[in-house]
């Protein structure tokens, strides 16, 4: 069974109150017994020396009877009180017959106590010796008293105490209840505003104001955490619109000129550069939908699994000569500056510093110099793309490398270049353990990304 | 050259089919694993293509159960683009794979490059209508004269010839001449033929370069030229 935490204060509340009134009332116990007993040891020495001059008066046996009547008088109106006389001699005797068993019990120390048999408790007891006077020999004088009235007093007090003490623990825990609930009461309201929150009302964030510290603490981690499903909602959204246009494009030429290629009778010409068309568009499609997997593959956070150690000028070089026509073309060089060792996965770093050189050449102007630099760094090396030409805009740099993201929207659909590039430079430095980054000026843009090594 | 397709998408099934019988190759199609487990088991085929999701039986265990017996070389068509189905395919006996969507050119150059046993023996010179190339010394000539290409030009024209009568795509031919095994958004390969054309075709007749749109290049004698 699972307690709520409402439950769970009160039963530790109870739990608490009675372990601290129970002490208490044990010391308590012992306290009441020890004065009870001290009050009885005093009555009964006082009584004692009240009786004594009873008998330190009398040195005659023939008076001994008046002795007798008046110890009985005074004992008539207190029966809880009993006096004997302890003598050798049967004439200076007083009280009820003692059996040897009784007697030893009583006499033994100053103070004992004697077992009655009309009684329910034993009386408890003060004996001492009153020192011979004429014809009286030395006798015992003991007085006892009933210890019933002691006793039920430290048991009524016993039992009060009990249930005091389970009262206290009863009321402590419907207290401690009541006090949780009223504790509780902002986490209540707060799983109330949590219960609100829904996917459609994502930018809605708990109340944190009005909340004691510590749940405060809690609602903003909340917070946090829901701040971070909304970015990443959000992206997955705008991902999945982006999707859906950039797919469109092609899926609306291939129906279109489809249809219009079968509405009449076509010649095997006309049949064929329809074929040709549609294959074009299906390679384009194929080519996204290979770029979007290869793309999700580093967003659940694969790692490049078949690295080597290699020079990175090296691999940039590789890359370089690969687009050489196109830098002829453009009529821009390229040079390369610096080098580092790494473990990389060469294809990976191929394609995104590909990529990188591919987007520095659309926009470097005829003539210009492209500068790779490859810069160790500690933990990771920078590889950067540099070009003159007119800069980037401060706000498309940070969305740079975001999916079909496109600094001059009319370029968007152009056959080229889907919009995947930069991307996909992410994505390689994210496999390799690095980040991107882009900075520009008026004069020149730098793109580049990092890779971890160890 | 035998092939066997296992492979359940009725329509990739079909084009496959169609597409390697029109390639000259002779070709059985088992539609679930346990068929494909029986054929490729019982009968002798040059080479398997070996889809990983099958119903009965998976392509894993087709392929265990193949390399138990045989040493058929198979290339596997995965779904998703997983390294771990590649690399559980390569290390348990698979030859080569395929990421869906592929190209269908890619397969056949797949399937030639594991079909193709002997290279070894290949000639050093090549000849297609008036065009002479020495592979040994990296030189082409055209009806007898010099041709002045650069270390890719011939690279691209090598590439072509040792092909001859095949479309090469893009991304084959960039894979051969560059060794670059990524898609990338460059026009290198249009760029590079053609830079080859205007030394190869335009000085001289016939047209030997061919562009298939949305396919590739193909380097063959034709009857008149189609160019778009």
């Amino acid at each position: 069974m699972k307690l709520s935490i409402s439950q769970r204060l009160a039963a530790m509340f109870a739990v608490a109150s009675f372990v601290t009134l129970a002490v208490l009332g044990v010391a308590m116990h012992g306290l009441l017994k020890r004065e009870l007993g001290r009050h009885q040891d005093n009555e009964l020495q006082a009584r004692w020396q009240m009786y004594r001059p009873f008998i330190m008066r009398n040195d005659e046996a023939a008076y001994w009877g008046h002795i007798r009547s008046k110890f009985d008088n005074s004992l008539s109106e207190n029966s809880r009180v009993r006096v004997w006389v302890l003598s050798d001699d049967r004439r200076f005797r007083y009280g009820s017959e003692l059996t040897a068993e009784q007697l030893r019990s009583a006499v033994t120390a100053s103070f004992g106590q004697v077992r009655l048999p009309d009684q329910q408790e034993p009386f408890k007891t003060y004996s001492a010796m009153v020192e011979a006077r004429g014809e009286r020999p030395a006798v015992r004088l003991m007085v006892g008293i009933d210890s019933t009235p002691f006793v039920e007093t430290l048991q009524s007090f016993t039992v009060g105490l009990v249930a005091l003490t389970i009262v206290g623990a009863l009321g402590a825990a419907a207290l401690g209840y009541y006090i949780a609930g009223v504790g509780l009461r902002p986490v209540e309201r707060l799983s109330g505003e949590a219960q609100a929150l829904s996917p459609g009302r994502l930018s809605r964030r708990l109340q944190t104001d009005t909340l004691a510290p510590e749940l405060s603490k809690l609602a903003d981690s909340f917070n946090g955490a829901l701040a971070r499903l909304e970015a990443a909602y959000q992206q997955l959204e705008a991902f999945n619109a982006d999707v859906a246009h950039e797919l469109r494009t092609p899926l609306g030429n291939l129906i279109g000129q489809t249809q219009v290629t079968l509405s009449r009778e076509r010649s095997v010409t006309e049949l064929k550069e329809a074929l040709h068309s549609n294959l074009e568009d299906l390679e384009r499609l194929r080519a996204i939908v290979n770029d979007m997997l290869f793309l999700a593959r580093a967003d659940r956070g694969e790692r490049a699994p078949n690295r080597i150690e290699v020079s990175i000028a090296q691999e940039v070089a590789h890359a370089v000569e690969y687009l050489e026509f196109i830098f002829e073309e453009a009529g821009v060089r390229v040079r390369i500056e610096g080098d580092a060792q790494a473990s990389i996965e060469t294809s990976l770093f191929r394609r995104a510093v590909t990529n990188l050189l591919q987007n520095a050449v659309q926009h470097a102007p005829r003539g210009a110099e492209i500068v790779v630099s490859v810069l160790q760094q500690p933990g990771a090396i920078r590889v950067s793309v540099r070009n003159t030409g007119s800069g980037i805009a401060r706000e498309h740099l940070s969305r740079l490398f975001d999916r079909f993201y496109r600094v001059d929207s009319s370029r968007s659909g152009s056959r080229e270049n889907h919009g995947l590039g930069l991307a996909i430079v992410r994505a390689v430095a994210t496999m390799h353990g690095g980040t991107v980054f882009a900075e520009s000026d008026d004069g020149a843009t730098t793109i580049g990304f990092t890779v971890a090594c160890a | 050259m035998k092939v066997l397709i296992v492979e359940d998408e009725p329509k990739t099934a079909d084009y496959l089919e169609r597409g390697l019988r029109e390639q000259g190759y002779v070709v059985d199609v088992a539609r679930d694993g346990l068929d494909g487990k029986h054929m490729a088991l019982e009968y002798e085929y040059d080479v398997i293509v070996l889809d990983v999701m099958l119903p009965g039986t998976d392509g894993f265990s087709v392929l265990h159960a193949l390399r138990e017996r045989k040493q058929t070389p198979v290339i596997m068509l995965t779904a998703r683009d997983r390294v771990d189905d590649r690399v559980r395919g390569l290390r348990e006996g698979a030859d080569d794979y395929l990421v869906k969507p592929f190209s269908f050119l890619e397969l056949v150059a797949r399937l030639q490059a594991l079909t193709r046993r002997s290279r070894g023996q290949e000639a050093m010179q090549l000849r297609i209508a008036d065009l002479q190339i020495d592979l040994l010394a990296r030189k082409a000539w055209r009806n007898g004269q010099r041709l002045d290409l650069t270390a890719k030009e011939f690279a691209l024209l090598a590439a072509l010839a040792r092909r001859k009568g095949e479309i090469l795509s893009k991304t084959t031919i960039a894979e051969l001449v560059w060794d670059v095994n990524f898609d990338s958004d460059t026009n290198v390969v249009e760029v590079a033929v053609k830079r080859l054309r205007s030394k190869l075709d335009d000085p001289f007749r016939p047209t030997l370069l061919h562009t298939v749109r949305g396919m590739g290049y193909v380097l063959e004698v034709r009857e008149q030229s189609e160019d778009a």
